[in-house]
């Protein structure tokens, strides 16, 4: 059942704090796609993915009174745990050099091939979120949104000025916000 | 510092991205601190990068709600760490073997011959119980799967009996508060339990961009216990679990408010003392 009532950030909290079935129910019912969506871009896995997002949501309720709402929303919070989880078991998984090469090489490749803005949109992850969204900017966030690339990596991976990541990083979110703006 | 060109470098994307090193990540969340200009923008990008999760958003299996659940429930009581003990290690003699007379072996070989034509008969008919297994199998889950629909159902009602027999249970009728306006709103509340159900009777659907809130008022104070979805109205009569534990208060109250409810009441609908 979609939910009835719902609940903004401060009262989200208060009823996390409660926690009780309904309170979880509530929050899965919410949140889990969303904090799914994040962690399927991370780990193409389904199996690996469903693990970390069990994690997460234990994480979440266990760590509930650590959340500070002076740093920030609790929705970003809580995706931000979801890609630190997703990202570190990436990691422990040995698959992250691997998948940088990977990433990085798929991701060149692909910008080289020219291939359909849709394709492209679809292989990296931004597939809704704006077709126009031009390819640089697509592949730099998602290099370091999921695959967790510091700027320096990105610059050396995609061969760049460390100065090129940043603008491009600038541009990406002010196409996105954007577009979620209208 | 010049706070437009740093905003412009893209450094705080780089932040929300997670793309900073620790020692870049502590300057940025220091430059926070102090130039409220900055974590404006801040969240403002958190914000596009939410909003770019709930589009990306992928349903995860159904099953995963009860297995999570279980999970949280599972780690409650401390993890019972006491070393499995080790089985001692069995220690089998052996004696060398001695010669048998040959209607012994003759006798071994008859039972051998037995054996495997027992054996296949055997798997003849347990390959058929299989086939016969699979479909009893599916069939059981069919009804497994109608049982806890029933079950769903039973439950409900049950709980709908058990909140009119219970005594603990408080019914708060709540009454238009717009002189000419019909209007009632339902809630039974239990203050031992903290549980709370809300029904709406006969209110009229809320203009576009409008929703209607719930309210407990607590010494006089109204807290929100959230914006009522627009389907509840629609279904006059349905009954809902209110998630938020609610211990005490003097009165519900519904008010009309912008989509998204507001921080206090502005246009109260109903009201009900308790």
């Amino acid at each position: 059942m979609s939910p009835v009532l719902t609940y903004n950030e401060e009262e989200l909290v208060a009823l996390l704090k409660q926690q009780s079935r309904d309170a979880f129910n509530y929050l899965y019912t919410n949140y889990s796609g969303g904090l799914y969506g994040v962690i399927r871009k991370v780990i193409a896995d389904e199996q690996t993915a469903q693990d970390v997002l069990q994690e997460v949501f234990v994480k979440i309720w266990n760590n509930i009174d650590q959340y500070n709402p002076g740093k920030g929303r609790i929705y970003t919070w809580m995706i931000n745990i979801a890609r630190n989880a997703a990202i570190d078991k990436l990691r422990s998984k040995g698959e992250i050099m691997k998948g940088k090469i990977h990433t990085a090489e798929d991701a060149v490749y692909n910008v080289q091939k020219g291939m359909k803005t849709e394709q492209m949109t679809d292989a990296i992850g931004l597939k809704d979120a704006v077709a126009e969204l031009k390819q640089d900017y697509q592949v730099i966030v998602n290099l370091a949104y999921y695959k967790g690339f510091t700027m320096d990596e990105i610059a050396k991976t995609l061969d760049i000025p460390l100065g090129t990541v940043k603008t491009r990083m600038r541009a990406a979110l002010q196409t996105l916000r954007q577009h979620y703006n209208n | 510092m010049n706070i437009k060109e740093y905003i412009e470098s893209g450094i705080l994307e780089a932040y929300v991205l997670g793309a900073l090193t620790e020692q870049e990540r502590a300057q940025v969340d220091a430059d926070i601190a102090l130039y409220p200009e900055l974590a404006d923008e801040v969240e403002a990008i958190e914000m596009t990068m939410q909003l770019h999760a709930n589009e990306t958003s992928v349903t995860p299996p159904a099953f995963m709600q009860e297995k999570i659940w279980n999970a949280i429930q599972a780690q409650k009581p401390a993890t019972n760490n006491a070393t499995e003990q080790k089985p001692a290690a069995k220690v089998v003699e052996f004696t060398p073997p001695v010669a048998r007379p040959a209607w012994q072996r003759a006798a071994v070989w008859a039972a051998v011959l037995v054996s495997v034509i027992t054996n296949f008969v055997l798997l003849s008919q347990r390959n058929q119980i299989r086939t016969q297994n699979t479909e009893l199998a599916s069939r059981l889950e069919k009804l497994e799967s109608k049982d806890s629909q029933m079950l769903a159902k039973v439950e409900s009602y049950d709980k709908g009996m058990n909140m009119i027999a219970d005594t603990g249970m408080k019914t708060i009728v709540m009454r238009s508060a717009k002189p000419g306006h019909e209007m009632t709103g339902m809630v039974f509340w239990s203050k031992a339990k903290g549980e709370t159900y809300l029904a709406i009777h006969n209110m009229p659907m809320p203009e576009k961009g409008k929703q209607y809130q719930l309210w407990v008022i607590q010494d006089g104070k109204p807290v929100s216990m959230g914006v009522i979805d627009n389907n509840l109205v629609a279904n006059a009569g349905t009954m809902f679990k209110v998630p938020m534990n609610i211990t005490g208060g003097q009165a519900f109250a519904i008010s009309l408010e912008k989509e998204g409810g507001n921080p206090t009441p502005t246009e109260v609908m109903v009201v009900g003392a308790i």
